[in-house]
């Protein structure tokens, strides 16, 4: 799976109040992929991760997914493409922490019908190294290992592309390079796309492409 | 999803608990209601066909309210002259006239219903009893009292007499049960009604002409006369009125159940937009989250619905047995009274939901992260 953003731009608020956060940028992202969005904070990294994981639209500008653009999509075709091919790890990890880890990887597989999602989620979980941590809840595994959690719930579906957002901003640095090689190697092994915002520059120099945002615009 | 919606629950128990314990007192109120209705409406069906009178002889009032005397067993303090017995089986077409006086009386030192009538009485209810002698007692009346067959019983009120028990009735599981049944001049004696009669209860000997017997015994002074059907109709009028006044009052109490659950249901839907983010960027679709919230609902809905029917169905149990026209009445349940609090709480838990699942469908996924 391809995401393009070609010439995109997007704005919050209206008349006086209205600010743009993202202007005319043009970027792709496929399968093998690995690429570092770095900028600091409110320069756009976010919002742009946010488009390319069609959690939102752009003001201006097209995004396509697999050549398709996906401003003609409903909410159900949108809610499909991040269901199957896209992975989302957040800087707070955001497990629901009613359920167990295995229950939280499951939950993506529940969405998309997966059969023998029990085996599978635990299957991830153990690829993240977390397989005795099965019937843990969020609040008795570390930050670390909910991070991993979360790394698990985005591979839950196979997806063609992984995004994360700061996926080491809430971990002390041993955890977050752990973390970090955990990403790598999915990307080398199993030619997964990887797209990660950060405003850390040794994270971001990780990357195979990095791209510098400021005041909303690719520098 | 139902172990979505169960994780989701053990996070939020004391909500869950509110929920469910609010619908299971409308369902428990309805279930109790529709019961005890039923209960009622069968004892005074029971009562007054049970009475084996085709025409009902009372003195001039409310007809409604001495019948009503009559199967209490209490003095109306309105009375036919006794002296107006021969007159009325005298009348053609009548073949049975039993004179029954009633009135509550000390039996033993307790108050209890007096009924005072003739041997007639043998030939219109369906006793194993040859000859009315002595007392004849009701089962209830024996157990409460301690009596037996060859105990001496005093009955008194103006007067006092001694009777020994001749017999002990089986149970009817109606007012009988509840009488201590003597001769009719006893009665009078006791209860200081000489020649007054409570009631006279006619037999016909032709059914179909009933109308024509019942007019023409109407038209004699003192008296009125009215078919126990009648009767029961119109007290079934009356007892309706009350009945829907009540389940008005209970559909209001669920209607309110429904706002309180969907006030609920919001403020969890505002409580819950980080899951709902989460679950949209996870790839659920608006229908999924929608879907989500009605099932929850429903969920909770329905075991508050099992609920409210084990408890409205235990509180029936505890409740006086006597209620409704001062009958004694044992709540009746079906299955159709089941169905229909299950199917109200099924219809609560849906109207509840409607909104609040429609403002979570509607939750911007992208809005929701950015400001967690």
């Amino acid at each position: 799976m391809k995401i393009d953003l070609v010439n995109v731009s997007k704005a919050y608020g209206q008349g006086d109040a209205q600010f743009w956060a993202l202007k005319d940028a043009t970027v792709s992202a496929t399968a093998g992929d690995f690429i570092s969005i770095v900028g600091p904070s409110g320069s756009g990294k976010s919002t742009m991760l946010h488009i390319f994981g069609c959690l939102d639209k752009p003001t201006a500008g097209e995004v396509r997914v697999d050549d398709r653009p996906i401003t003609s999509l409903s909410d159900r075709q949108m809610s499909r493409i991040r269901r199957d091919h896209i992975g989302f790890v957040f800087q707070q990890y955001f497990l629901n922490a009613s359920m167990t880890a295995l229950q939280n990887v499951l939950l993506p597989m529940q969405l998309a019908g997966v059969k023998e999602g029990r085996t599978k989620a635990a299957a991830a979980l153990e690829t993240v190294g977390l397989g005795s941590k099965l019937r843990s809840y969020p609040a008795q595994l570390s930050g670390g290992e909910q991070q991993r959690v979360a790394i698990a719930r985005a591979l839950a579906n196979a997806p063609s592309i992984v995004l994360a957002d700061e996926p080491t901003g809430s971990l002390d640095t041993k955890t977050g390079q752990n973390v970090l090689d955990m990403l790598m190697a999915l990307n080398g092994e199993k030619n997964l796309g990887v797209v990660i915002v950060t405003h850390d520059e040794t994270v971001a120099e990780k990357a195979k492409t990095m791209i510098h945002v400021l005041d909303g615009r690719i520098s | 999803m139902s172990w979505i919606i169960l994780a989701n629950a053990k996070k939020r128990k004391a909500r869950v608990a509110m929920t469910v314990g609010g619908i299971a007192i409308g369902v428990a109120t309805l279930f109790a209601l529709l019961s005890l209705s039923a209960g009622i409406e069968n004892a005074l069906d029971r009562e007054i066909s049970g009475m084996g009178a085709h025409i009902l002889l009372l003195p001039e009032g409310c007809p409604y309210e001495l019948t009503l005397s009559l199967m209490q067993g209490s003095d109306a303090f309105e009375h036919i002259p006794a002296e107006l017995l021969p007159d009325i089986r005298a009348v053609a077409n009548v073949d049975l006239a039993v004179p029954v006086v009633v009135g509550k009386a000390k039996v033993n030192g307790q108050l209890n219903s007096l009924y005072g009538t003739t041997q007639e009485i043998l030939q219109v209810r369906q006793w194993e009893v040859d000859v009315l002698e002595g007392a004849v007692i009701g089962s209830d009346v024996a157990e409460k009292l301690g009596l037996a067959v060859g105990d001496s019983v005093t009955i008194s009120l103006y007067n006092s007499v001694e009777l020994e028990i001749t017999h002990v009735l089986e149970p009817t599981y109606g007012r009988d049960d509840t009488f201590v049944f003597v001769a009719l001049d006893v009665a009078q004696q006791v209860l200081g009604l000489t020649d007054r009669l409570s009631a006279v209860l006619i037999r016909t000997e032709i059914v179909t002409e009933s109308t024509r017997t019942q007019y023409t015994l109407g038209r004699m002074s003192d008296v009125q006369a009215v078919p126990p059907s009648d009767i029961f109709e119109r007290l079934m009028e009356l007892f309706a009125s009350i009945r829907q006044t009540l389940i008005l009052i209970t559909g209001i109490a669920i209607v309110a159940g429904v706002m309180t659950t969907m006030n609920t249901m919001t403020m969890a839907v505002f409580e819950r937009k980080k899951e709902i983010g989460i679950l949209r960027a996870l790839g659920s679709t608006k229908l999924n989250v929608f879907r989500l919230f009605v099932t929850e609902s429903l969920l909770l809905s329905l075991i508050g619905g099992f609920v409210g029917l084990i408890a409205g169905y235990v509180a029936t149990l505890f409740l006086p047995k006597t209620s409704g026209f001062g009958l004694e009445a044992t709540p009746q349940f079906s299955p159709i009274y089941v169905v229909i609090c299950l199917v109200v709480a099924v219809i609560v838990g849906v109207a509840s939901s409607l909104y609040p699942a429609m403002s979570a469908a509607r939750t911007q996924p992208i809005k929701t992260l950015r400001e967690l």
